[in-house]
Parts: structure tokens; C-alpha cells; sequence
């Protein structure tokens, strides 16, 4: 151990962190963010009038339906917690350098995998609020080993017979999909069920309800997105399996001549994030639906993962303020559905509009020395 | 040809894989469920698998192109969407729910013009601002799978248009009597046999002249090309405008042979963009064979149809899956494609 | 053509400077018309750059280019070859997947009713080819990946002559050469003089200069030594030209005597990337205490070799012993954990994350090993001290540990990674090319570190392609030469001629060239 003292050792390690923190990379990063938002929210509006509609009170719409009551509010949590969890999931595969696009498939895949394992595991244990806990330990225990499964698959593809992740996963994707979208018409399909569902689960599996009132949002939730980021934060900067994956990610070379290995650091990061996905999954069974509908029409939170995770630079801890703004920009969604007649799917243009931006960090780089933005440190 | 040798290899796999995909289907089939083969393998279905295939193929042959030249333009399937949206504008703008077959025509166009402006702007992105390729494509998904299903909405009220129109058969008379042969060539969409033509000539195009010649360089060496004083960045700014084009036609051409346009789910373009980069990269990015793998995995696409008429009773849900899992089989057998070498870098000239 | 001595290329006074690092310094060097000219010297002593300015990769520092009487400013190779300037590199430009044909004609290619013109072409190959009994012809149709090098290269210069060159420059056309390529080779030189053509030939092998040139032209360190007229000079009289002097000397007498055996490689096989043996059945045997030097032209095994030893590359055939341990099968990792230190041949790549800072790169390679972590944990705050400690004993250049790797100089980044290697206190180091395009300041720094670590009694393998570097500081040395020993040799005991000579694979068990012979043991060529 080294032989400094404890005070200096903090007071070094804090200077240390400030560091990092004013890193002109770090705050380029977060200015090619906020810019690519701006500019696609931009883009957006003029798009908005373009149409023939009033960007005014579409942009005051955004802002009160993301955040304007405690309804939004909740809403726009509710939402978040999605993307937190599915951009994290994005984020530890993108650091290590390997595409998982897959996420949806993986998330859909580990909320049949929470739905089913709690409606067959629920009559052999107690009812009540011990039953719900342990319910929720089977469900999401399950959905982040079949999640895990389902990335773990891609991975190996990728690293033992050399099939391109990216397009496998998509395929993946459709195939969870299409298979858990007949099961739950088929032979997964709930008695007594009227639409195309799976039995409801328990009534007493849910996560209580604290500070906001909100049937399809609990804090727990969004208590369990955040333990993830800083889990899977805690792993990448300070485990030396993070520091593996993350060099494997920067430089592929060097992670090789410094001993890792490839093909299972592949493996492991498709795993791991196959695993935050079914992690996700269960999240999204157990606080929104209650049982699981066809995947076909859920939302397609593991591609806004994606989106999150490139706009917070595949950071983990980046994804937090990512998932707010994109979780705001889809309650303001559903907000602007019933209060206007913008089609709502104009959002998921705006996101990949700042997906496109984010591709381009030079573009703003050029900006910004036009502007005269600190851009001589390049 | 430059790669003779393999490319046998490729097709007599190709061939041999298909064969066996489709004798194990046929005999697992009649065997255990008694199904009626004959009945399964009609002209329509060969026709409606061209038709599937035609998409496929154009969308295939434009991102070979761009591949072949070093970019990956991994847009094809966002650029698809946009092509079939904009026909489908396009086409209700002209003749409202009742346009006529010229109307059509004139659609396509507008649309691969749309296509050819939008992908301008990607290859600026990609080419001069050296845009992460992977990134910038998936973000052309992204915004194909948010504005094609807004623009309907704002035109048509929903993500889906009503019925509009499709294209019509080109039939000579006398000749489609021929048994099999007549309808598939003499009764058939003008459009696959456009897409046919398109396919012999892009590989033309490609081995044979000296484009070809320059398309093929920047993907594999672009410091030889550019000390062979050939301008490299033009080269592949040619090829990814063209393999938006390309793709913007494929997106077309699938709405003028379903007559409508549907904005849910992942749109209709359903993933047919991502099959098409598997299908040239099947096809070892040879026009060509690209084509036949579009067809094979068109084939695939249509025994849904094909089960329901024979009476078969297979979940069409899981039978559509069939392509996916293809997909991913053939990526891991034959996953270590070689790719052109230069691929996804870009290129500075001044060294 | 005609034969008067006119003057075909003349370069005058040409300096060019990379940052602080002088390339060329004030060169004049002139081809005349239809002769060969040799431009000759060690790697690293700056021919290429030279010629890469004639052929207008680089633009001059200073100093003046004359191409056929007109003074020439190249902005791209493309104005070189308008000018009738070709250049065959030493990393050919073609395109393997193409067929030779296409890359013959690619940028200039004939046309017929908008297709190539693939007869016309075919016509004028064949022409060219059959002019200097090249057999490109028949491989018209052939992917240039199928081809053997040999063929490969006369493609080149098949490509420049298609092209329309008359001045031909051959970046170290030999260095990837069989010696039956090579004796082919030189009649086609031959040929393409008889013809007119003027070429400049670019080598670090003496007796290549002398048999091939007409004149001779020696760099040292950047700068032109001297010209000679090769009938006028012998190989004794160019080495002393490209070495100097004063290196010889230099050699350090070492204290106490090599110990036990560390590592032991026996009848080892090992592949190239392309599947081709690159290593074939080398032994050799490294101890403690002892800095074992393997000399030798780049790309005849060294690479593969180091591969195998440090585990970044699976072996055919043959056993690694390390410490008394079988290592055969040995990971990396765990071959890291027993004690290889590795010294990489490609820093950038492989000895540092480029986007990391310094303290992150302190832990590459050390990510298992106590006590940088404590079971799954890193001990950041331990790898920042670390990574302190080098950067102040090894004086890496910013002293701060927060800038990224890519911000260093290549010096200040090599010092960085011998730093972080011979703190792993290892019991072998692998150091390979330690000093290439390091400043003379951090030559002597990083040699000065290996022999402390020699006497410490770490076993040393050194593979170097610059024959100082391994004479001053190796024990013994293996010369390398097509993935075999051809001898292993005390470098006090033998002169560096000799040593060019085991370096292209003379005196394995063939008599090639005759001419200066080995007998000279007694003859000090030093001062």
C-alpha cells in the first residue's frame, strides 16, 4: 500500500477527481451533447412549423409535459428508469468496443422470462408482502440470467465463429420479439386474459408506492436504475474486469499485449449487458405492465437506449442525465398526444436527430471554434 | 473477375445451403405433416418471392457499393424507410386514394430524389466531418422509424396510409401462356424485371469498368488509388449517394407492390434493410450474388403465404422468423467474409 | 536515350525536419542519367525520407529538387509521377484482391465504348514485361494476393513503367526478397539501365550496393557521407562510411558472469499472420544476467518470434521453458504474472492506450498483479503513485501523470513504457526495438537502463535491427535471417562486416560471393 498518508492520500485523490472533471475532454463531451440536443430540439420545432403548427406552444408543451406537475413528473421518471436502465445496458457494451444493438430483444426476452417465472412460481409460495419480495427476487433473478443468456449469444457468435454482432443482434431482436409475441398469443396466454396477454401477476408483486402516488411508477424503480449506474460504474473504474473491458474498447491492441483475452472479454461484456437489459425487462414488467403483452407494441426502449448511451458518450454515469432528458422528451410525448395534434412520433424523429448529431463530435468541434469556444485545445 | 475462385465456392454454398434449407423443409414437412409440396411451390409463390426479393436486392446492391469503396453505410434500412414513405406522399399527393400507374412512376422518382438529398447530407456527415459510420447509420434508422410514421400521421391521420395503388404487371400476350416460364417472365412486375436489369448492370458497372476499377481501390488501398492520382474522397462520396439512392428506390419499389404504407411496429420495411447488408455480404459483395441471396432470403419471406394456402397450419408469426434465424445461421458459418480492408476509416488525403 | 552523362535527378541541399527531429540535413545527391545509383545506410539514417521527397510525399524542409534539368516542387506523388518519377515502396501499393492487370492500368486505365479496354491493356502489359523478360504476363488474370512477393514487386515496377517513368526509385526492394529473387531482381535492374532508365536503389546491404550500382551514395544520421563510384570502393571502405567510427568502440565491458539458464526455447516453429512459417526451428537459450541480442533485417522472424515468447502468438511446433517452468502453453497473463517484462515493437499500438493518461497506462499489463489490485480491486490511488514514480525516474517529458499518452512525445513515450516494464521487476525482459525513432538523448537513457537491469541479473532478450544497439549492448547475438540462427556470435569478436554478412544469410552452409572474406578476425577495421 502506499506509504502517504490518509490525508494526503484524499486530498490527492480529490485534486485528482476535480481533474477529471474539468478534463477539456469531459466538458467537450458534454458540449457536443447539450449542442446536438439543442440543435435536433431545433430542427424539431421548425419541422413543427413547417407543418403548420405553433412551435411556441409545442415547446412550452415539451416542457410541461415533462416536468410540469407532479403527474409529469412521475411520468417522466417512470420513463427514465427505462432509459437509464436500457442506455446502461448500451453504454458497458459500447465502452468495451462491441455493438450490442440487441437490447430490445434482450430486455423482451427477460421480461417474459420475469413474467413467467413469478406467474408459476407464485402458487407454491406465500401470498401477501413476503411472498411479493420473494416473487420479485425469482422474476428478477430470472429475467437477468435469460437476458444475460440472450446477449452471452450474440457474444460468442461474435467471438467463435466471427458473425457480426451488429446485424445478429438485430436479427436477435426481431426474433425475441416475433417468438415472445406468439407465446403470449399461444401458449402463454393468460385464461382469462380478453387482449392478447399473459396472466396478471399478483397483486401483491409490485413495488411500493413512495412519494409519488402513480400506479405504473415507483421509486424503488428508480432507485434500482441508479444502484445499476453506479454498480456498473463502480465495476468499470475500479475492477481490473472493468479496466479489461474498457481497454478492450479503446484499443484493442494494447488490451492483448497487456493480457486479456479477447474472445471472453467479448463474451462477458455481451453478457453483462444482456443482463442489465433483462434486468430492465423486469423493471418494466413488474412497475408498468403487470403481465406481458405482445412485445410488438411496447415501446422500443432498448434502441432509445442506444440513443441515451451514445448522448452521454457511453458513460455510465452520463447515462443518468441522458435518461432524464429523453424520459422528459417521451412523457412530453404522451403529453402532447392528448393535448395537441402534433403527431407524437415527431420525438422519436428528434431522437435520432441527436443520435446523428452525436455521431458527429467534429461538427460541433468546428462550431465551437467559430463561435470561439475553447477549441484551440485540440 | 478478381475473384473467380471464390465466388464459385460462394455460389456453389449458396446454392447448396439453400437446397438443403428448403429438401429438409419439404421432406420434415410432407412427412410428418402430410403437406402437399406441390402446392407449395407454385408460380405465385416464385413471383411473390421476386417480388420480396426485388426490395432486397436494390438496397443490397447500393450498400455493396458503399462497402466496396471503404463506408459503411449501415443506413440502408433508414433509408428504405424513407424511400417508401416518400413514394406513398408522393403518390397520395398526385391521385389522392385513386392515382393512376403513371403516378406511381413519377412517386418512385420523387422518392429516390428525396433519397439522393438526405443522403447527401449523411455522406457530408460521414465523408468530410468523419461522422462515426456505425453511429450515423443507426441514426438514419432512428429517424426513418420517427419521421415516416410522423409524416403519416400529419397527411393521413395514422401511421398507415389507406389503400393508394400498386403497379401493375407487364404482360405480353400470347408468350405468359407459356407453362411456368410465361408468368414469371412475361407476367411480372415491371419492377423486378428493372431490378434484374440493374443487377447485371451494376456488376458491369463494377468489374468492368474503370469506376468499378476506382470503387474497388478505395475499399482495399486508398493510398494506391490516390498516388494513382485518382481522387479518393469523390469516389466514395459517388458510391454512399448512390447506395442512399439505391436503398430510397428499394423502399419504392416495396410500396409500389403493397399499394400502402404501414408506419407501425418497425415500419413495413420490417428489417429488410438489415437483410440486405447480410444478403451482399452473403453474396461476397458481388451484385450478383448478392441478388440471389435476396431472393433466397425472399423466398424465405413469402412460405408464410405459401403454408397458409397449402392449408398448413404453422403459426405465421414464427414462420416470418424465418429469414432472422437464416440470417444469423449463415453470419456464423460463413461469418469470416472478407471485408474490404479499408473499410470504415477515413481517408486523409494530404499525408 | 542517350548516353552522355546528363543529369537526370539532382537533389540540392534537401533538409527536412519532422518537429525537432532532423530527417535529412542539407543533402545534395545526383543521378545521372541511365545508371543505378545506390543510396546506402543504416535504418534510420534518414534514404527514405530522402526519396519520399523526391517522389513528393514529403515536402523539404529546404533545398531544391531538379527532375531532367527542371527545378520541381512535388506537392503530391502524383506531381512526381507526371515529372516521370516512380517509386516502388517498400510496403507495395496494390490492391490484393485485384487482378494484376487492374492494378497495373488503375488511374489510368484504357477505354473501349466505356468498358476498360482490357485487349489494349493486355497488349501494352505484355509489351513492357516481355521488353525486360519480366513473367507478369502470364499472371495477367491472377488477384495480386495469390502472387509471391517477387512477382508482386516486379508488378510495381511494372506499374511505374506503364505509368511512364523514367527515374524508378526501389525502397529496399530486397529486404523482402529470397536471394534468387534477388539475383532476379538485380537483371532486371540491369535491364531497365540498358534501357535508359535511371534508378536510384535504396539498401542497407553492402554487398547489394556494390554488385548492383554504379555509384554509391552513404547517409549517416541524416546526412549525406559521401558519394563513390562503386569499382572505386570495396565493402570494408562503405561500412567504415556508414557506420563511423566511433561506434565501435563503444562497447561496454560488462562485470561478473551470466548465471543459470531463465528462458530456453527449443526447436521452435512459429507462424506468420498469413499462415506461412516465419519462425523455423530456432533454440536459444537466455540467463540470468545476460542481454541476448538477436540482429538481423526486419521481417525475417524477429517479430514472430518475440510473439511467441511473450505469448501474443500460438507456436506450431517446440517447448518455451521459463524459471524451470514448461511456459509452452502458457496465456499471456499468466506468463506476464511469472515475470516477462515486454518492451513492444509497436508502442503506439500495443505499449500504451493512447487515450488513457499515464496512470491508467501504469496499469496495462499490471491488472493482475499485487499489489496494483487486491483481488477485483484496482488500487488507484497505489497505480497513480506508481505511474508517478516512473514518470519521475525515467524523466518522461511533461512530468505529469494526467496528460494522455497520445500527447507525449515518441521518446517521452518510450521511456514511459521501459519505465513501467523494469518496474514490474521481472525475471526476463523482452525489449524489442527499445530506441526506434527515439532521440539520441533517450537512446542512451533506455540503454543505460537495460544494462543496470543486466547487472541486477535480469536475463535480457534484445531484438534490434540496429546492429550498434546490439553490439554495445548484448552478451552474445543471434543474427536472424529467414525465421533461422545462422549463427550466434560474440559481438566483440566480430566486425560489422561480418556481421552484414550474417545478416543476409551468408556463411549458413552456402559460398555466396566469394569476394571479402570472413578471414579478417585478426584485422581491427576500427581505428
Amino acid at each position: 500500500m502506499s506509504s502517504v498518508s490518509d490525508t494526503d492520500e484524499s486530498k490527492s485523490r480529490l485534486e485528482r477527481i476535480a481533474g477529471y472533471l474539468l478534463d477539456a475532454t469531459v466538458l467537450e463531451r458534454i458540449g457536443i451533447a447539450v449542442g446536438a440536443t439543442a440543435f435536433a430540439l431545433l430542427i424539431g420545432l421548425v419541422i413543427v412549423a413547417l407543418a403548420g403548427y405553433d412551435p411556441f406552444r409545442f415547446a412550452t408543451q415539451l416542457v410541461v409535459g415533462a416536468f410540469g406537475s407532479e403527474r409529469a413528473i412521475a411520468r417522466t421518471l417512470r420513463f427514465s428508469t427505462l432509459f437509464v436502465l436500457a442506455g446502461l445496458a448500451v453504454a458497458v457494451a459500447f465502452r468495451a468496443g462491441v455493438f450490442n444493438i440487441g437490447v430490445q430483444g434482450q430486455f423482451v426476452v427477460g421480461g417474459i422470462a420475469c413474467v413467467m417465472s413469478i406467474i408459476w412460481t407464485a402458487p407454491y409460495l406465500p401470498t401477501g408482502t413476503v411472498g411479493g419480495v420473494l416473487l420479485i427476487g425469482i422474476g428478477v433473478v430470472n429475467a437477468i440470467v435469460f437476458g444475460g443468456l440472450y446477449g452471452a449469444l450474440p457474444g460468442a457468435l461474435k467471438a467463435y465463429a466471427g458473425a457480426n454482432e451488429i446485424i445478429t443482434t438485430i436479427m436477435l431482436n426481431f426474433i425475441a420479439i416475433g417468438v415472445v409475441g406468439w407465446l403470449v398469443n399461444g401458449p402463454f396466454r393468460g385464461e382469462e386474459a380478453t387482449s392478447v396477454r399473459t396472466e396478471q401477476l399478483p397483486d401483491y408483486v409490485a413495488f411500493p408506492q413512495v412519494v409519488f402516488s402513480d400506479p405504473n411508477f415507483s421509486v424503488v424503480g428508480f432507485g434500482i436504475a441508479v444502484l445499476s449506474v453506479i454498480g456498473v460504474a463502480f465495476v468499470l473504474t475500479r475492477t481490473r474486469y472493468g479496466y479489461d473491458m474498457v481497454t478492450s474498447g479503446y484499443q484493442a491492441t494494447a488490451a492483448r499485449f497487456s493480457g486479456v483475452d479477447s474472445k471472453q472479454t467479448i463474451v462477458a461484456t455481451m453478457t453483462l449487458s444482456g443482463m442489465i437489459a433483462g434486468l430492465t425487462g423486469a423493471v418494466f414488467a413488474i412497475m408498468i405492465q403487470g403481465s406481458y403483452t405482445d412485445p410488438a407494441g411496447i415501446g422500443n426502449y432498448g434502441f432509445d437506449g442506444i440513443a441515451v448511451s451514445l448522448l452521454a458518450a457511453n458513460n455510465p454515469i452520463g447515462v443518468v442525465p441522458a435518461g432524464i432528458l429523453f424520459g422528459g422528451l417521451e412523457s412530453a410525448g404522451s403529453h402532447i398526444q392528448i393535448r395537441s395534434d402534433v403527431p407524437v412520433q415527431l420525438i422519436n424523429g428528434i431522437i435520432g436527430l441527436v443520435v446523428l448529431f452525436v455521431a458527429v463530435p467534429e461538427l460541433f468541434r468546428m462550431i465551437g471554434a467559430r463561435m470561439g469556444l475553447g477549441g484551440d485545445d485540440r | 473477375m478478381s475473384d473467380d475462385g471464390l465466388l464459385q465456392q460462394r455460389w456453389v454454398r449458396l446454392g447448396a445451403s439453400a437446397a438443403v434449407v428448403l429438401v429438409v423443409l419439404g421432406a420434415v414437412g410432407s412427412m410428418m405433416f402430410g403437406w402437399d409440396l406441390e402446392r407449395l411451390l407454385t408460380v405465385g409463390f416464385v413471383n411473390r418471392s421476386l417480388q420480396m426479393a426485388t426490395p432486397i436486392t436494390l438496397a443490397a446492391i447500393g450498400g455493396l457499393y458503399a462497402e466496396k469503396s471503404g463506408v459503411f453505410n449501415i443506413g440502408l434500412e433508414g433509408f428504405m424507410i424513407i424511400g417508401a414513405i416518400s413514394t406513398a406522399g408522393v403518390l397520395f399527393a398526385l391521385g389522392g386514394t385513386t392515382p393512376s400507374q403513371g403516378d406511381i412512376w413519377i412517386a418512385m422518382v420523387a422518392a429516390v430524389l428525396v433519397s439522393l438529398v438526405l443522403t447527401a447530407i449523411f455522406a457530408v456527415l460521414l465523408i468530410d466531418y468523419q461522422a462515426d459510420q456505425i453511429v450515423a447509420g443507426l441514426a438514419v434508422w432512428f429517424i426513418g422509424l420517427g419521421f415516416a410514421p410522423f409524416v403519416a400521421s400529419l397527411v393521413w391521420g395514422s401511421r398507415n396510409s389507406p389503400g393508394l395503388a400498386s403497379i401493375d404487371n407487364v404482360t405480353v400476350p400470347g408468350l405468359s401462356e407459356i407453362p411456368w416460364i410465361g408468368p414469371v417472365v412475361f407476367d411480372q412486375s415491371p419492377l423486378v424485371l428493372l431490378t434484374l436489369v440493374l443487377v447485371i448492370a451494376s456488376w458491369v458497372f463494377l468489374y468492368r469498368t474503370r469506376y468499378g476499377y476506382w470503387v474497388q481501390a478505395a475499399g482495399e488501398n486508398p493510398k494506391a488509388l490516390d498516388t494513382a492520382g485518382v481522387n479518393v474522397t469523390r469516389v466514395r462520396y459517388a458510391t454512399v449517394l448512390f447506395s442512399g439512392a439505391m436503398a430510397g428506390f428499394g423502399g419504392a419499389v416495396l410500396l409500389a407492390h403493397a399499394g400502402n404504407f404501414v408506419g407501425t411496429g418497425d415500419t413495413m420495411v420490417n428489417g429488410r434493410g438489415w437483410i440486405a447488408i447480410v444478403a451482399y455480404l452473403f453474396g461476397n459483395y458481388n451484385p450478383l450474388g448478392a441478388a440471389a441471396a435476396a431472393v433466397l432470403f425472399g423466398g424465405l419471406d413469402m412460405l408464410q403465404v405459401q403454408f397458409q394456402t397449402a392449408g398448413i397450419d404453422v403459426p405465421s408469426r414464427l414462420v416470418n422468423l424465418f429469414p432472422y434465424v437464416i440470417v444469423i445461421v449463415v453470419l456464423s458459418v460463413w461469418g469470416k467474409t472478407r471485408m474490404p480492408s479499408a473499410v470504415g476509416e477515413s481517408y486523409d488525403q494530404e499525408e | 536515350m542517350s548516353t552522355d552523362n546528363s543529369t537526370a535527378v539532382r537533389l540540392d541541399g534537401i533538409t527536412k525536419r519532422f518537429g525537432d527531429v532532423v530527417a535529412n540535413d542539407d543533402v545534395t545527391f545526383t543521378l545521372e542519367e541511365g545508371t543505378i545509383h545506390a543510396l546506402l545506410g543504416e535504418n534510420g539514417s534518414g534514404k527514405t525520407t530522402l526519396m519520399s521527397v523526391l517522389y513528393g510525399l514529403y515536402q523539404p524542409t529546404d533545398g531544391t529538387i531538379v527532375v531532367d534539368g527542371e527545378e520541381q516542387s512535388f506537392a503530391s506523388p502524383r506531381d512526381a509521377m507526371a515529372a516521370g518519377v516512380g517509386m516502388i515502396h517498400q510496403h507495395f501499393q496494390l490492391i490484393e484482391p485485384m487482378t494484376v492487370l487492374q492494378n497495373v492500368v488503375l488511374g489510368h486505365e484504357p477505354t473501349k465504348n466505356g468498358l476498360v479496354d482490357e485487349e489494349a491493356a493486355r497488349e501494352e502489359i505484355t509489351q513492357i514485361s516481355d521488353r525486360y523478360g519480366f513473367d507478369v504476363a502470364r499472371h495477367l488474370d491472377t488477384p495480386v494476393r495469390d502472387l509471391d512477393v517477387g512477382v508482386q514487386q516486379r508488378i510495381e515496377i511494372v506499374k511505374s513503367l506503364y505509368r511512364g517513368a523514367d527515374v524508378l526509385i526501389l525502397d529496399e526492394p530486397t529486404a523482402v526478397l529470397t536471394p534468387q529473387e534477388v539475383d532476379a531482381l538485380m537483371e532486371v535492374m540491369d535491364d531497365l539501365r540498358a534501357d535508359g532508365h535511371s534508378l536510384i536503389f535504396i539498401t542497407h546491404k553492402l554487398d547489394e550496393a556494390l554488385s548492383a550500382a554504379d555509384q554509391i551514395t552513404v547517409l549517416r544520421d541524416g546526412e549525406a557521407v559521401g558519394s563513390v563510384d562503386s569499382a572505386e570502393t570495396d565493402e570494408r571502405g562503405l561500412a567504415r562510411m556508414m557506420v563511423g567510427r566511433e561506434v565501435l568502440f563503444d562497447r561496454l565491458e560488462r562485470e561478473g558472469e551470466p548465471g543459470d539458464p531463465v528462458l530456453t526455447a527449443s526447436d521452435l516453429r512459429v507462424s506468420g499472420d498469413r499462415g506461412v512459417e516465419q519462425v523455423a526451428d530456432v533454440d536459444l537459450t537466455v540467463r540470468e544476467g545476460e542481454i541476448f541480442g538477436i540482429a538481423g533485417v526486419q521481417g525475417n522472424g524477429q517479430t514472430e518470434l518475440i510473439e511467441a515468447i511473450t505469448g501474443l502468438r500460438s507456436i506450431d511446433d517446440g517447448t518455451i521453458e521459463f524459471g524451470g517452468r514448461d511456459a509452452t502453453e502458457m496465456s499471456r497473463r499468466e506468463r506476464i504474472e511469472s515475470g516477462i517484462a515486454y518492451v513492444p515493437e509497436d508502442r503506439q499500438k500495443e505499449g500504451l492506450v493512447q487515450e488513457y493518461d499515464l496512470v491508467r497506462n501504469a496499469l496495462l499489463g499490471n491488472q493482475t498483479i499485487e499489489p496494483f489490485v487486491d483481488g477485483a480491486l484496482v488500487d488507484w490511488p497505489f497505480v497513480a503513485d506508481h505511474a508517478e514514480s516512473i514518470v519521475e525516474e525515467y524523466d518522461v517529458q511533461p512530468p505529469t501523470t494526467t496528460s494522455e499518452a497520445s500527447s507525449l512525445s515518441g521518446g517521452n513515450q518510450q521511456k514511459f513504457i521501459v519505465g513501467r516494464e523494469i518496474e514490474r521487476d521481472p525475471d526476463l525482459m523482452v525489449a524489442s526495438h527499445p530506441t526506434r525513432g527515439v532521440d539520441i538523448g533517450a537512446i542512451e537513457f533506455i540503454h543505460n537502463r537495460l544494462i543496470e537491469l543486466r547487472d541486477r541479473g535480469v536475463a535480457t532478450l534484445l531484438v534490434s535491427s540496429k546492429l550498434e544497439e546490439v553490439r554495445k549492448l548484448a552478451d552474445r547475438v543471434a543474427v536472424m535471417y529467414e525465421g533461422e540462427f545462422v549463427d550466434i556470435v560474440d559481438p566483440g569478436g566480430v566486425t560489422e562486416e561480418e556481421f552484414g554478412l550474417l545478416m543476409t544469410g551468408h556463411g549458413v552452409d552456402e559460398e555466396v560471393d566469394p569476394g571479402p572474406d570472413l578471414g579478417i578476425e585478426d584485422e581491427e577495421v576500427t581505428e
